[in-house]
């Protein structure tokens, strides 16, 4: 039984990582064919150093990911906190089911809505060209938000209301109190929120496609390359890609497990 | 020892929701003394400690302090500390950063904070606790830590929010003399809530008995529990037996269809009253020599006495006594003058006082830590 | 009786106002456009004409059933062992499982073309073996295949995630009451899972049922999905948003009533015997 379940484990993870490895052991073909490997080669690594639309559109997304993530992190966590103090019960309910709609609805939806809205407002305004930089980032934003006003109310809900109390007690002013007290107390929400929007950010790829016009990021890069044939330098980008994630993902874990083993070594 | 007020709430009323829940409450609290707000679930007790911090304004009325108004004064800006019921430490700070939390909000200098730290937690017997986290303390040393953070602020009036409704009964006891201590020491006025009668009696100067919004008694342990205002101090304090009567004329009443001397005056000629007579205070005599007659009807063991139940025409009586008696047998009772206590007539008559559902009461005693926001 | 506070209500009022521009009005404008023609007047044209499009809607939301059916019965079994394993590797395979997550899904979904086109790896293999070439790509399996294999994490981590918070003692009651490892797993572990599996099949369902993408890559551009329908009008021009929004808010409607049936099983917790 206990061969077995791992045996099940390690088949579901080979499912997971069989494209992976193609994409890996293709990126270092020396000929441009993703079918047949020839000999081993990182000319499509170096390649990438010289590829100018791809370090603008690697420049675009990181752009992108950065300042979405931080502006619907402020914005996301003091909505929460406003949220919280909304007594209005009908308009409490109102305003977390507009929050959800982003997160429900498909991914076509809310990117064709954006678009449409966008273009909207730029006929309004007489403009030819709308999509762009801004738009990017306003979609990318508002995609966001849900994500982190649902990861930092839970720990605003936990948290002890006599502790605020206690700060306005021992002198401090509510703003005060605010950032000494409740924002420690929600940090691990609010930085779970900002990761989670910086690497949904990141992946975009559908939302990005309607509202970027010529702002390319890299998904709308890669996408426009498997439209046409592949070459092992996407394969080249993506293996990158995959292992900084991989590396930055050790290295959370590392420091999470380091905190966890003060924490249960205190309680001991 | 200075006696003026240094706290008093005139008028006030607060309802949330249309739910009064302080209705027209005067109060003067005194300089250096220690008050107990003592109450049941509801009654208000915590909602006037808010007020008084200044988390909650009231609806009516003023708070003074020091002989000014300081309704709409926020929290921060007031002269009071507090005390939670869950403590209310912060949970990534270590022992000696809570207790500093104060005195560096007023951005005092490294060096005083840190001879204040060590004042306050020699004070409160955790020296050596500086370098401690929050989650690895007992609670009772999470108390302490507790009150060494308010009073490092020198409050002058120190408010405590059923601050030992958490810990167990040992450790409670034992913080009940440590924070009278504390309080003598520091000579500044502590105003405590509690819904534990006992803890309100050994520990204060003065008892303010509460209930539905309203200060039903205000007076020393003694005269609260010696002198109850009515049928629900008498009850809520201690264990009383309360029946109804009628005054005939001074020092005469009568109950339980006898007539009685008493030390009581003042009232109408033949005006319905309330009677208290505590359990401790009834003699068991034989029938000839008994004053009423009865037979009991329960018995219990409760070491230092036994606890027995009395049906006198069809009324059930507590009595306390040390002797030892039979289900079904048939007892007098002796009552002295001065065990009885004569009270006027409240919403509360009726109420109260009758012990037909004795195990009842007995599960209400050991009520859980009650939570009030 | 007071609600908590940590701050003033009005410090949401940039989000509210953010939300009302980006949320609520661009839905409205689809729906001004799927009700009007190019020119701006009220039509009821463009719905009308959605019957043409019945065949991607049923075939979308076949295959959407048939792939989350089958990523549920993959990641059912995977979430339950993995709350069997210690505690560290239970991390670490979280971890691993998360990872393809983090890549691109275009990339990973365009990997699987070189794993099952004709002269692709498995052909390839199978050529060795005298077998094949097998029609692999370019067929609903592969389609089918792609959201499987996309969405699958989606899946594991709701049903891991509540799988793991199971008391034990609940599982040791179930035991000392007498109950086989059968009655164990109906009783007790699959009703306290359902939550996850709630939540993990709307997260594979809903893009499964919208995805414009897989389709095109591994179904062969044969395979008109909803999702490649509404992406096809949009890039034909403005000419034809109307028709576009027409069909995006059908899907849409079609989404939120699923997730509202999904609700209401969420609901009902434990009154149903399974």
């Amino acid at each position: 039984m206990k061969f077995l379940s791992r045996f099940y484990i390690g088949l579901i993870l080979f499912f997971l990582y069989a494209p992976v490895l193609v994409m890996i052991v293709f990126s270092f073909n020396s000929s441009s064919s993703v079918w047949v490997f020839e000999e081993f080669s990182t000319k499509w690594y170096l390649g990438l150093l010289s590829d100018s639309t791809m370090l603008t559109a690697l420049k675009h997304t990181l752009i992108i990911a950065v300042l979405s993530a931080l502006i619907s992190t402020v914005l996301g966590t003091a909505a929460a906190v406003g949220i919280m103090a909304i007594r209005n019960k009908l308009a409490n309910r109102l305003i977390m089911g507009a929050t959800n709609i982003p997160m429900m609805n498909a991914d076509i939806v809310t990117g064709i809505s954006l678009m449409l809205l966008f273009i909207f407002i730029g006929k309004l305004f007489g403009m030819t060209e709308s999509l762009g930089f801004a738009t990017v980032l306003i979609a990318h934003i508002t995609f966001n938000l849900p994500y982190v006003i649902l990861s930092v109310m839970p720990k605003l809900k936990q948290t002890d209301a006599n502790l605020h109390e206690a700060a306005l007690d021992l002198g401090c002013t509510p703003v005060k109190a605010f950032f000494k007290v409740i924002l420690p107390s929600i940090s691990t929400g609010i930085m779970t929120g900002m990761i989670m929007a910086f690497t949904l950010s990141l992946d975009d790829f559908v939302i990005s496609y309607f509202t970027c016009g010529h702002y390319q990021t890299l998904p709308i890069i890669i996408y426009n390359m498997t439209k046409k044939s592949v070459t092992p330098d996407t394969y080249a980008l993506s293996t990158l890609i995959f292992i900084v994630i991989f590396v930055l993902l050790i290295f959370y874990n590392m420091i999470s497990s380091k905190n966890e083993a003060k924490t249960t070594k205190r309680r001991v | 020892m200075q006696k003026e007020n240094i706290v008093e709430l005139k008028d006030i009323s607060v309802a949330f929701d249309n739910e009064t829940v302080l209705d027209n409450l005067n109060l003067q609290i005194k300089d250096k003394e220690f008050i107990t707000l003592l109450g049941p679930s509801g009654c208000g007790k915590t909602t006037t400690l808010r007020l008084i911090a200044g988390f909650l304004e009231p609806n009516n009325g003023d708070v003074v302090f020091e002989g000014k108004k300081i309704n709409g004064v926020p929290a921060f800006k007031r002269q009071v500390n507090t005390i939670f019921q869950r403590y209310a430490l912060f949970p990534y700070l270590n022992v000696y950063e809570n207790v500093a939390f104060g005195l560096r909000v007023k951005k005092m200098r490294e060096a005083e904070i840190k001879e204040k730290v060590t004042e306050m937690l020699k004070l409160v017997n955790l020296s050596g606790f500086e370098k401690r986290s929050i989650d690895t303390l007992s609670g009772g040393q999470q108390q302490r830590v507790a009150i060494a953070r308010a009073i490092a602020n020198h409050p002058k009036v120190l408010l405590l929010d059923e601050p030992l409704a958490a810990l167990d009964l040992k450790l409670r006891k034992d913080m009940q003399k440590e924070l009278k201590k504390i309080q003598q020491q520091l000579g500044i006025t502590f105003i405590f809530v509690t819904h534990d009668q006992e803890e309100a009696l050994t520990m204060s100067d003065r008892v303010v008995v509460m209930d539905g919004g309203k200060i039903q008694q205000v007076g020393t342990p003694q005269d609260i529990y010696n002198e109850p205002k009515n049928a629900f101090v008498a009850d809520f304090i201690g264990e009383s037996n309360i029946v109804d009567g009628v005054m005939l004329k001074d020092y005469y009443v009568e109950f339980s269809g006898s007539k009685f001397e008493c030390l009581d005056k003042g009232f109408s000629p033949n005006e319905a009253v309330d009677v208290v007579v505590r359990p401790e205070d009834v003699d068991i005599v034989p029938i000839e020599q008994g004053m009423l007659t009865g037979i009991v009807t329960s018995v219990s063991f409760l070491g230092v006495h036994y606890e027995i139940i009395v049906d006198i025409g069809g009324f059930k009586w507590m009595i306390q006594t040390t002797d030892e008696h039979f289900v079904d047998d048939k007892v007098g009772l002796y009552i002295e003058p001065d065990a009885i206590h004569i009270m006027k007539k409240s919403e509360y008559s009726g109420l109260y006082g009758d012990y037909s559902s004795y195990s009842e009461e007995h599960d209400l005693l050991s009520e859980p830590l009650e939570v009030e926001e | 009786m007071n609600k908590k506070s940590f701050g003033n209500r009005l410090i949401a009022s940039p989000y509210i106002v953010w939300a009302a521009i980006f949320i609520i009005v661009p839905l409205v404008i689809m729906v001004y456009f799927a009700l009007t023609d190019a020119s701006g007047t009220f039509t009821l044209q463009n719905l009308a004409s959605l019957g043409r499009y019945k065949k991607a809607f049923a075939i979308s939301i076949l295959y959407a059933i048939i792939a989350t059916v089958i990523t549920l019965l993959l990641a059912y079994p995977m979430a339950y062992f993995m709350t069997k394993l210690k505690v560290s590797s239970q991390k670490m395979i979280m971890m691993i499982v998360m990872l393809p997550m983090w890549m691109n899904f275009l990339i990973r979904t365009y990997s699987w073309i070189t794993i099952l086109a004709n002269t692709g790896i498995i052909n390839t293999f199978l050529a060795k073996l005298g077998i094949g070439p097998l029609k692999l790509i370019n067929t609903p399996g592969a389609v089918i295949l792609g959201m499987v294999y996309d969405f699958i994490p989606y899946m594991i981590l709701p049903i891991y995630s509540v799988m793991s918070k199971i008391d034990n003692s609940l599982l040791e009651a179930s035991d000392d009451l007498g109950a086989n490892a059968f009655n164990k797993f109906k009783k007790v572990i699959f009703p306290l899972s359902r939550p996850g599996v709630i939540s993990g099949i709307t997260m594979v369902f809903v893009p499964s049922v919208s995805t414009f993408y897989i389709s095109q890559k591994l179904g062969g551009n044969k395979t008109m999905l909803v999702g490649d329908t509404i992406e096809y009008f949009f890039n034909l021009g403005p000419d034809y948003y109307n028709i576009a929004s027409s069909i995006s808010l059908i899907l849409m409607i079609l989404i939120m009533i699923s997730l509202f049936v999904m609700n209401k099983f969420s609901d009902d917790d434990g009154g149903v015997v399974i």
